[in-house]
């Protein structure tokens, strides 16, 4: 689909072709930005915060935003602002850890299974549709139950729902590489299988998984906030925006910034990120569906 | 072709087995002591063991597991620990509810996900499809619970024009409806788009455009139809991912639907409406992913003859 | 809505006669039942038979149709309803109600000692597997002595009796309903009860009005509708919309939502649910009564009322709410985190310690829960909070077979006293024989003191004896500091300004029979 025309001085590295696609779409060029700056907010939480996102004070609740409190306060008086940059900390970590862990296991089950073939793949992909097929809120709810309450827990329950996702699109764009010529060749003449996919085969799936990583760190933040919306989320008095969301909603029409200024951070954190993986998806010339 | 299906459709028996088995296993492996929670938040020790027996639960495992696996294959689901009714009863009224809803949320996507798709699509690379992008993408960035939260308040409290849910009337239908359409417009909207560009440069719509048609026509009639296709399909799909029902959704709008019958049933660990719904995910889930490996086959015949 | 006599104080006086006008039955201005009600509820119901029902929301919708021998009024005292009065024998183990004659149940069949008989034997017999069994446990049989009288014979004394009968999973069912459904009758209830039944599917219920119903003037509305929505603000804007004209409960930081808004009401009383944190008292530190003393005043009881229930809540002064029978106020633990700290010290905790907190994953939970962490962090203990799934809870805490084997340091819950009466409101926390899986002593507080007391409350039905015995336990619970005493949160419903008698019982059930539109 790309007819790009190549002359002498247009031969570009891989990575040289994809910047240059990717820095005219502005959207996800934007999106990248606000990334980064979030990122940095959140690294940079025990500088930026101008509170102790955990220190009470029952004689200033619920107050609305005001100069000593850009973001006002929350039912217990702690500074809304601080505990959202904090929390950024907490909502990030469970977007890339739960997403690396999923997607990781994903990638390298799909891998052996659609190299493999035969009845590893069968039973791989029957062992995904069974997980597909659970419905992810109660594995979750499992999870969480089986192991407790905690954010880390809660960044397995979010991890589950990732796997078969990664597995089926690995085992896709692995079942069509295996079929290209250089992998064929270098089958011939001997390489050994593991050194094969890693080298041949998991660069060509890198791609897809890039654009996917992306675009489900954003479904991780939220699915965590669900899970806070249940009663199965972070630990108080974690600030994690999902369970900031979750318990400010007793507020709604009382207080309407307890809700408001967390419910933006996950907006526009997850917004950020599908637009990051669409920007990707078009740069990388990917066909996912 | 019709040995490859016939060839998925077997393999399906052996996943639904794991899955009953899997379901079994799951529910009991659960913290909690179903009697304890369904005799109730100031039970005696003698009405928990009242209720274990009456559930069954005091039995050796085993002994539960074979008489769950011979009803289940007589198509028997058993009752509900919690209300005693049926489970097949219990499933069923619960399942219409979240099937119109699921319905009515695709009606939604479909309007939104095709009308910014289509638009982008035309406009590619232009601000209205970057636009409309952002617009179909915010959808999926919403936490569900909360956009619910505000659409209640905007439309049943400050205007009146919408109840704040259950499915009594259809004007019941329309928020929730559009809380879980609008997230799956941002696939639609991808998607459409991808279509549309895929399909505007095919031969026949260029010969469309020279013949002179108006630009009009040629994106409605010629350019539409066949972009739907796939979009059509995608469709399908995403309305069995949403038969499971929203939790989310379902609670925020008081649904009566399979979502929040699966947090209740959880709850209270009853056993048998777990597996039941369970086994009815798995049913669905299967069957589509079924149909996309059909669709796979047929766009690529290389799978088929693995 | 003055109460006929019926009090505890006029049981042994023999019989407590009971004037069969009630102060609603208004004759004069009976116009017929107009309108349609529909309240919001939190939950789904489970079952419309009551005897089969735990929750108190099933238990007050099935108050909708059927009745007891006894029941109660908004503030939770007895009133005849069924029964139209009753004597006891002095050892308090035979009960003898005399019935209100004419009544019919739904289906046409009259009500009789023999339903009652029916229905009691019922209930007691392990064999029928009903989840109220253990109310009527003490129950040998009912002697039908003509129609109208019914006598009550017990296995062993027990002084709790008649609020026993005044609970409502003790209303009653027509015996010829129960003989045709069978286990299907919680689906197809039949009373006697002012509302017939119409429909239930799995979020709404609705009756319509008994046009022969003994009261007469009673019920004022057609239709109730009762519709479950479980999201707080959802069910909050079902008011405000319209779409009903009763809610409960409103959670206590949405109050003045309904309060504010010209069209509702918000309607508020004391309620009997105890908010607590439980120590268990086998673990240390907690085994130390100075900790559990310096807990105590380590919390600000004010504060917990304004950060966790918006300030709608009351301290909590003793192990019991006031408005549990044979309450005792006790001198409070003042807050003092300076004192707490000198506790601690003295017992050897000068740095504080670190402690694990479970609880509930409810919204409200939770904030107390992180209430109580940070007041608990002022005083240097450190408090990490577990918002528990209600079944790793079960597991965790009510069905722990050993005392040794219990994890728990420290929970939060709260109770009420199903009954109202004292009885069941300590009995099940306090009692040593109410260790799990038993009952519910989570801390494990044992002291033969008060098991004695409690005891002795059960075995007679004198109330000036029960009186002396509950008022001696409640000020040992306290002086031991068993729990930290925290408060009393409110019953808080909202209603549309249209609508009048419709109540919200101290446990939080409904009684919604007389209620009027307009």
């Amino acid at each position: 689909m790309s007819a790009t025309t190549v002359g002498p001085e247009t031969i570009r590295s891989p990575l040289g072709e994809f910047w240059r696609r990717f820095r005219r779409k502005r959207v996800a060029m934007g999106a990248g930005i606000v990334l980064v700056l979030i990122v940095l907010a959140a690294a940079l939480a025990p500088w930026l915060a101008p509170y102790d996102p955990a220190a009470p004070d029952y004689n200033n609740v619920l107050a609305g935003p005001a100069a000593a409190h850009w973001l006002g306060t929350d039912s217990y008086g702690r500074d809304i602002l601080s505990r959202i940059i904090w929390g950024g900390r907490i909502s990030l970590s469970v977007g890339f850890i739960s997403v690396a862990l999923g997607g990781g296991a994903g990638v390298i089950l799909g891998l052996v299974s659609g190299y493999l073939g035969g009845w590893v793949d069968s039973l791989i992909m029957r062992l995904a549709d069974v997980l597909f097929a659970f419905p992810g809120i109660l594995l979750a709810i499992g999870v969480v139950a089986v192991l407790g309450p905690g954010i880390t827990n809660v960044i397995y329950a979010v991890a589950v729902f990732s796997v078969p996702v990664f597995a089926r699109l690995v085992r896709g764009s692995t079942l069509a590489l295996k079929q290209t010529v250089y992998v064929q060749a270098s089958r011939s003449i001997g390489v050994r299988r593991v050194p094969l996919v890693l080298r041949h085969i998991l660069p060509g799936t890198l791609p897809g998984v890039i654009v996917y990583v992306s675009l489900r760190i954003g479904t991780a933040i939220l699915t965590a906030a669900s899970l806070s919306f249940i009663g199965l989320g972070a630990q108080p008095p974690s600030p994690e925006w999902g369970a900031m969301l979750a318990y400010g909603r007793s507020y709604l029409g009382v207080a309407d910034h307890l809700t408001l200024f967390p419910g933006i951070a996950i907006f526009i954190t997850v917004l950020a990120f599908n637009l990051l993986g669409d920007g990707l998806r078009d740069a990388l010339d990917q066909k996912l569906r | 072709m019709f040995a490859f299906i016939l060839r998925r459709v077997g393999g399906m028996i052996p996943v639904l087995f794991c899955v009953s088995l899997f379901a079994f296993g799951f529910v009991r492996l659960l913290p909690g002591d179903p009697a304890r929670l369904l005799a109730g938040p100031d039970a005696t020790q003698q009405d928990v063991q009242i209720v274990r027996e009456s559930l069954g639960l005091d039995k050796p495992l085993w002994q539960q597991y074979v008489r769950y696996m011979t009803q289940t294959a007589q198509g028997e689901l058993g009752k509900s620990a919690r209300t005693d009714e049926p489970v097949a009863t219990v499933i069923g009224e619960r399942f219409m509810p979240t099937f119109w809803l699921t319905l009515v949320a695709m009606v939604w996507a479909t309007i939104l996900g095709v009308v910014i798709g289509v638009i982008s699509g035309v406009r590619r690379g232009k601000w209205q499809d970057q636009t409309g992008m952002v617009l179909a993408v915010s959808g999926i960035s919403f936490p569900a619970f909360w956009l619910g939260l505000l659409l209640i308040d905007l439309f049943s409290v400050r205007l009146h024009w919408l109840p704040t849910g259950g499915n009594e009337t259809w004007r019941g239908y329309i928020l929730p409806g559009f809380t879980l359409g609008v997230a799956v417009a941002a696939v639609m909207a991808r998607f459409t788009r991808s279509a549309f560009v895929e399909v505007a440069s095919e031969d026949y719509v260029r010969t469309a455009r020279m013949k002179g048609l108006p630009e009009r026509r040629v994106v409605w009639t010629h350019t539409l139809r066949n972009a739907l296709i796939p979009v059509i399909t995608m469709t399908g799909l995403q309305f069995g991912f949403l038969l499971g029902g929203s939790i989310v959704i379902e609670t925020v709008f008081a649904w009566p639907g399979l979502g929040r019958l699966l947090v209740d049933s959880v709850n209270y660990r009853d056993y048998p409406v777990i597996q039941a719904e369970i086994l009815l995910f798995s049913f669905e889930f299967v069957l589509i992913n079924l149909g996309v490996d059909v669709l796979y086959a047929i766009v690529n015949p290389e799978i088929r003859l693995r | 809505m003055p109460n006929p006599e019926i009090s505890r104080r006029g049981l042994l006086a023999g019989t407590a006669a009971i004037g069969a006008t009630l102060a609603f039955a208004d004759l004069a201005h009976a116009a017929s039942p107009s309108g349609i009600l529909t309240v919001g509820v939190q939950a789904n119901l489970l079952t419309l038979d009551p005897a089969n029902a735990n929750d108190t929301l099933s238990q007050g919708a099935a108050r909708l149709m059927l009745e007891g021998l006894l029941g109660f009024d908004k503030d939770m005292k007895q009133i005849p309803l069924l029964a139209e009065k009753y004597d006891a024998n002095e050892a308090a183990t035979e009960f003898t109600f005399h019935l209100r004659q004419g009544v019919k149940f739904h289906d046409g069949t009259p009500f009789d000692a023999e339903a009652v008989k029916f229905n009691f034997e019922r209930i007691a017999n392990p064999a029928n597997r009903l989840k109220r069994q253990s109310l009527l446990a003490m129950l040998d049989h009912v002697e039908v002595i003509d129609a109208h009288t019914a006598k009550c014979v017990l296995k062993n004394p027990f002084g709790a009796f008649v609020p026993t009968i005044a609970h409502p999973s003790l209303q009653l069912l027509s015996p010829a309903a129960i003989k045709k459904y069978g286990d299907q009758i919680g689906r197809h209830p039949v009373g006697t009860g002012p509302f017939v039944f119409t429909s239930w599917t799995p979020d709404t219920l609705k009756v319509t009005a008994n046009p022969d119903y003994w009261q007469k003037g009673l019920p004022h509305v057609k239709q109730v509708v009762l519709r479950s929505n479980p999201e707080a603000g959802a069910r909050i804007a079902m008011l405000q919309s319209g779409e009903a004209q009763f809610v409960n409960p409103v959670p206590a930081p949405m109050v003045q939502l309904v309060a504010n808004n010209p069209k509702t009401a918000m309607l508020e009383a004391p309620s009997i649910f105890a908010n607590y944190m439980a120590m268990n008292v086998m673990k240390k530190p907690f085994d130390d009564v100075r900790v559990r003393q310096a807990l105590n005043h380590a919390v600000d009881q004010k504060a917990f009322a304004k950060i966790v229930y918006s300030g709608h809540a009351t301290p909590l002064l003793s192990a019991e709410p006031p408005h549990v029978t044979f309450y005792k106020e006790q001198p409070a633990y003042a807050y003092d985190p300076a004192k707490a700290k000198a506790l601690l010290a003295e017992a050897g905790h000068k740095d504080g310690f670190s402690a694990v907190l479970w609880g509930g994953n409810s919204t409200e939970t939770i904030q107390a829960m992180q209430f109580l962490q940070q007041q608990f962090a002022a005083v240097g203990v450190k408090v990490d909070v577990r918002p528990l799934e209600g079944g790793v809870l079960a597991s965790k805490i009510w069905t722990v077979q050993k005392p040794e084997d219990s994890e728990l340091e420290m929970y939060y819950g709260r109770w009420s006293s199903s009954t109202g009466d004292a009885d069941w409101a300590l009995r099940p926390l306090f009692a040593t024989s109410a260790f799990p899986p038993h009952l519910y002593n989570v801390g494990y507080y044992s002291n033969p003191d008060v098991d004695k007391a409690l005891q002795g409350g059960l075995e007679t039905a004198d109330p000036a004896k029960r009186q002396a015995f509950y008022e001696d336990a409640q000020a040992r619970i306290y002086k031991d500091a068993a729990w930290v005493f925290l408060g009393i949160g409110n019953t808080l419903a909202g209603r549309d300004k249209k609508l009048s008698d419709a109540w919200v019982l101290p446990d939080g059930g409904l009684l919604i029979d007389a209620a009027k539109l307009g």
